[in-house]
């Protein structure tokens, strides 16, 4: 039983969830408060579960780890294949720690259709979780696409006032991506029966194939479109304030930590080794993206009136730091887009968090509605200026590490400007954050109604300290973090360079 | 000729569809002389069924009646799928019926005889015969549109499938009677004479077949009846008739063109199929989106699916026939299912099926709105669902003949589909109710087909191989050149 439970571990950190929607099914509908923490209990469970991925993961060996293939559908070649390296190692616990700290918040807050949220939720977690194992491109695309589906109802049922208008862009917008993705992945597909007579969608042997270049550029196209969409990168980024927005708080922490991730992930995973030659080519178009995102992102974020848009505004900034250190693609820039990834996941997934627990106090999310509340609620106050401090990259905190390792690293690739761009970003950064913890937190308390403002909650102050617990390991000992992710990153690199060198 | 003198083989191969004649006589009989045996009438009509799959399976492989009959591995395969579609059908009408007050014999009589000529369809290697089974079909299903004749929208329907399904039948019979002058019989195999396919003559017939079976199919351009008979005909027809005789039209063209094409499918020809599949992905995809009636915007629904699976018969071949019954599978248990949950939310059959009626039912009746919604998303085709299978392989297919840019119009209109899919998902669940009243109580029956529809999407969805391994086998039965 223990062997079995060991070599299907990824199995069970990824269809635990989705096993725990499945029971959820059969708890009455009145047990809202049942259900509610059960689904808590089942993503702790897997948090439980996954930490082994961690402790277990060996650095020093390249290549995927806790591998596992069987054949899924024999006939058209699809397998189940699943595989971690660092990059997915990181991203798999970040998911599995985002999920329970959501479900602890939403516990206190989420009174509509309890059981239907927590089923939506733990599929969502399952659908993450695959995609971020998944080595096989038809059973990526599956967990890629189903995904969509509870995150729909999530916004579009629990969400804000705009919540249909959101779920639905939301949806569309994904949809746009993937459907091209899947026609270049049934492409990929058919070439490669044609040039081996065997049906496969495993990764691995789809990157075998030598595309020429200008195929490569179209497949590279369809794929990038999917990701950039996801990520997002400038100009496809106008879903993202609206899903964030309209979502409740729960759903926004996800959508941030984990869903934007996927982008870059997918990217990183299956867009370059793939596509090689042409992500190589295209590569600065990214970098400019990028630094478009950046510095626009945080432009548009200091003119925000809504504290949650303000924080969505503040993503597509970050991720276009991210882009920005992917489009670089030196080891340290690569190293600090992986590991900023994470720490936006915890720190905006704390920002996200904290609007929550203010807006379900007052209902409004209205930055002037706020003000002068640091000495009635001195708990949330704390724990928002260290989320905003990790935010903007204070050295000592998690964010300082990945910006500055994407800095160091684009400052010495061939685009040395983008890293000037870059750094502006972080100040900006630091202006639209700052003034937010300004207005809402200090200035003179003008609206009566918030001076009896009810502190954090004993759920809340649990799931949001996690968070910065978090941030200030990781700010102290990114190593920790920094040495799983490196081999991995050096390994894509690597085989990159390789096959740019193998076509010249 | 052959026909008169036959044999005990013979009778075996024709016995599936002789129960469903005999079973559709009896149920109209009892009807009149025995009314206090109308609550079987569901039962027997789904023993009928049973039965008639059961001979099929039964029959001896090979063709019969001197060539004039098939029993192959494609008329199993299509048989299972029909006979499927049938028991949902009657599944949804038992129900469905006593709700209504019309609990009557003649109803599931005609849809057994419609089934029995739709089964002739597919398995007649002789055109009369398949022209013989598509009149049976369209006959029943004449009345069975008109069938609560008190509603005008329903006498409006059964008039409006009548004036049409003439109109498709005669370009049908033009049609034949070309090919029949050119290749001197109206056997398909006959067809497979070298220089056929470059016969002026022998195109114009295959596009008047095209012609006649794109308005049984309800492809555009010759899909106007499709909304106003869908919204006036009884749910459970509709989900036979919006299901069955379009796999079964696809399958009759597959036959003829297959044999006429010896040599693969001429480029103009194909350019001509490729643009149908465009205009009817198209324009189903955009005018759905306009729909308020629910059974409309499934008509416009389907108007489109028979664009994508029309891409498969652009491509040709053995590998597209096996993808569009893939395809059909899939979207027997979608579409049937679609229709079997709003069979089972609309209270009042003299109105309209509004999208609005269905606010808020998501938390007044979580089964029905979940399976309703589980089947808007497989016919949008996410990944998990059957639908996503039937458009993997209709797309994997137009790939390897290098239609890329058919397979991209065809996503786009996927995304486009999502629109309104989305938008029915949208009403059940992120709208309060309107209705005080909420829909009638599920019947064991609706409970039956509602969750073998869902048990189909997921378990097609999930596990395709044993389906994609049955329609490459059914495949193999016609013979398709080498490409």
């Amino acid at each position: 039983m223990n062997a079995l439970f060991s070599s299907h571990l990824l199995t069970a950190v990824v269809f635990l969830p989705a096993a725990g929607a499945v029971l959820l099914l059969l708890f009455p509908e009145s047990a809202s408060k049942a259900a509610k923490w059960f689904a808590f209990a089942v993503a702790v469970l897997d948090f439980a579960v996954s930490l082994p991925l961690w402790t277990r993961f060996d650095a020093a060996t390249p290549g995927f780890q806790f591998t596992e293939k069987a054949s899924w559908v024999p006939s058209i070649g699809i397998s189940y294949a699943l595989g971690i390296d660092g990059i997915s190692l990181v991203l798999i616990l970040l998911t599995t720690l985002l999920t329970p700290v959501s479900l602890l918040f939403s516990v206190g807050h989420v009174e509509k259709s309890v059981r239907a949220f927590s089923i939506s939720f733990l599929l969502l977690e399952t659908g993450m979780l695959g995609s971020l194992a998944a080595l096989d491109l038809a059973l990526f695309y599956v967990f890629w696409e189903v995904m969509l589906v509870p995150m729909y109802f999530i916004i579009g049922i629990w969400g804000g006032a705009r919540r249909i208008y959101a779920a639905m862009k939301f949806f569309l917008f994904t949809m746009a991506g993937s459907l091209l993705m899947f026609l270049a992945i049934l492409y990929l597909a058919v070439q490669n029966r044609a040039m081996t007579g065997t049906w496969s969608f495993l990764l691995a042997d789809l990157m075998k194939m030598e595309l020429p270049g200008s195929t490569q550029a179209f497949l590279f196209f369809a794929f990038a479109l999917a990701f950039a969409i996801k990520v997002p990168v400038f100009p496809l980024h106008t879903w993202l304030p609206d899903a964030h927005t309209e979502a409740p708080t729960a759903g926004s922490i996800i959508l941030a930590g984990v869903l934007l991730k996927l982008g870059v992930y997918g990217y990183l995973r299956f867009a370059l080794p793939l596509f090689p030659e042409a992500a190589m080519r295209y590569a600065p178009w990214l970098g400019v993206l990028g630094v478009i995102g950046v510095i626009y992102g945080a432009m548009v974020a200091y003119a925000q009136k809504d504290m949650k848009r303000l924080v969505a505004y503040s993503s597509v900034s970050h991720l276009g730091l991210v882009v920005i250190g992917v489009g670089a693609f030196t080891a340290t820039a690569l190293s600090g887009a992986v590991l900023q990834m994470v720490n936006h996941g915890l720190s905006t997934g704390a920002l996200f968090l904290l609007v929550g627990v203010l807006y379900e106090r007052r209902h409004t999310r209205e930055i002037s509605a706020y003000g002068g509340i640091a000495g009635i609620v001195p708990v949330t106050t704390a724990l928002f200026l260290v989320a905003t401090l990790s935010s903007i990259g204070l050295p000592g905190l998690n964010g300082f590490v990945g910006e500055f390792l994407v800095l160091v690293g684009t400052w010495s690739s061939a685009h040395r400007w983008w890293a000037v761009a870059a750094a502006t970003g972080v100040i900006l950064s630091a202006v639209y954050m700052l003034s937010l913890v300004q207005r809402v937190f200090w200035n003179p308390l003008v609206h009566e109604e918030n001076r009896s403002l009810p502190e954090i909650r004993k759920t809340e102050l649990v799931a949001a300290s996690v968070l910065v617990v978090l941030m200030i390991w990781i700010g102290v000992r990114p190593n920790d973090v920094l040495s799983k992710i490196g081999p991995s990153v050096a390994a894509i690199q690597k085989s990159a360079y390789r096959s740019q060198a193998a076509l010249k | 000729m052959s026909f008169v003198q036959f044999g005990p083989d013979d009778l075996a191969s024709i016995a599936p569809e002789i129960l469903l004649a005999a079973m559709g006589g009896i149920l109209v009989l009892l009807d009149a002389f025995a009314p206090s045996t109308r609550r079987w009438f569901a039962s027997l009509s789904l023993a009928g069924i049973a039965g008639s799959l059961y001979f099929l399976a039964k029959a001896p492989v090979g063709t019969s009646f001197g060539g004039h009959y098939d029993t192959s591995a494609l008329s199993l395969a299509v048989g299972l799928f029909l006979g499927a579609t049938a028991a949902i059908a009657v599944l949804v009408a038992k129900p469905y019926l006593a709700r209504n007050g019309e609990e009557k014999g003649e109803f599931y009589a005609l849809l057994l005889w419609g089934h029995l000529g739709v089964s002739l369809m597919t398995r007649g290697l002789d055109l009369l015969i398949v022209f013989i089974g598509l009149e049976t079909l369209s006959l029943s299903f004449y009345v069975l549109a008109s069938f609560f004749r008190r509603i005008e929208a329903s006498s409006e329907a059964g008039l409006k499938y009548f004036l049409t399904g003439a109109f498709g039948s005669a370009f049908t019979l033009y049609g034949i009677a070309f090919l029949f002058g050119k290749s001197g019989s109206v056997l398909v195999s006959s067809f497979a004479q070298p220089g056929l396919a470059r016969d002026p003559l022998v195109t114009l017939a295959l596009l008047l077949l095209l012609v006649g079976f794109g308005f049984k199919m309800s492809l555009a351009p010759f899909h106007a009846w499709a909304p106003d008979v869908y919204q006036g005909m009884p749910t459970p027809a509709v989900a036979y008739l919006s299901v069955a005789p379009k796999g079964a039209s696809l399958v009759v063209l597959y036959r003829v063109l297959s044999a006429v094409f010896q040599e693969g499918m001429p480029d103009r020809f194909r350019a001509g199929v490729a643009a149908l599949a465009i205009l009817s992905m198209t324009l189903g995809n955009v005018v759905a989106l306009a729909q308020r009636d629910v059974k409309r915007l499934l008509a416009y629904s389907g108007i489109a699916h028979m664009g994508y699976v029309t891409i498969a018969l652009a491509v040709f071949g053995s590998e597209s026939l096996a993808a569009v019954i893939v395809y059909f599978f899939a979207y027997l248990v979608s579409n049937a299912g679609a229709f079997a949950a709003v069979a089972a939310f609309y209270r009042d059959e003299t109105k309209p099926h509004p999208i609005g009626l269905l606010a808020g039912e998501g938390r007044r009746s979580p089964f029905r709105a979940a399976i309703l919604s589980l089947c808007f998303f497989s016919l949008a085709g996410i990944p998990a669902t059957a639908g996503f299978i039937g458009k993997f392989f209709v797309f994997r297919a137009a790939i390897e003949r290098g239609l890329y840019a058919l397979a991209i119009i065809g996503v786009l209109n996927s995304l486009v589909s999502i629109g309104y899919y989305l938008k029915v998902v949208y009403v059940l669940y992120m709208r309060e109710s309107v209705e005080p009243e909420g829909p009638p109580p599920l019947a064991i029956a609706d409970r039956l087909a509602l969750g073998i529809c869902a048990a189909g999407i997921l378990f097609l969805g999930i596990f395709p191989s044993g389906l994609w391994s049955l329609a490459v086998s059914a495949a193999h039965a016609l013979p398709f050149s080498p490409p």
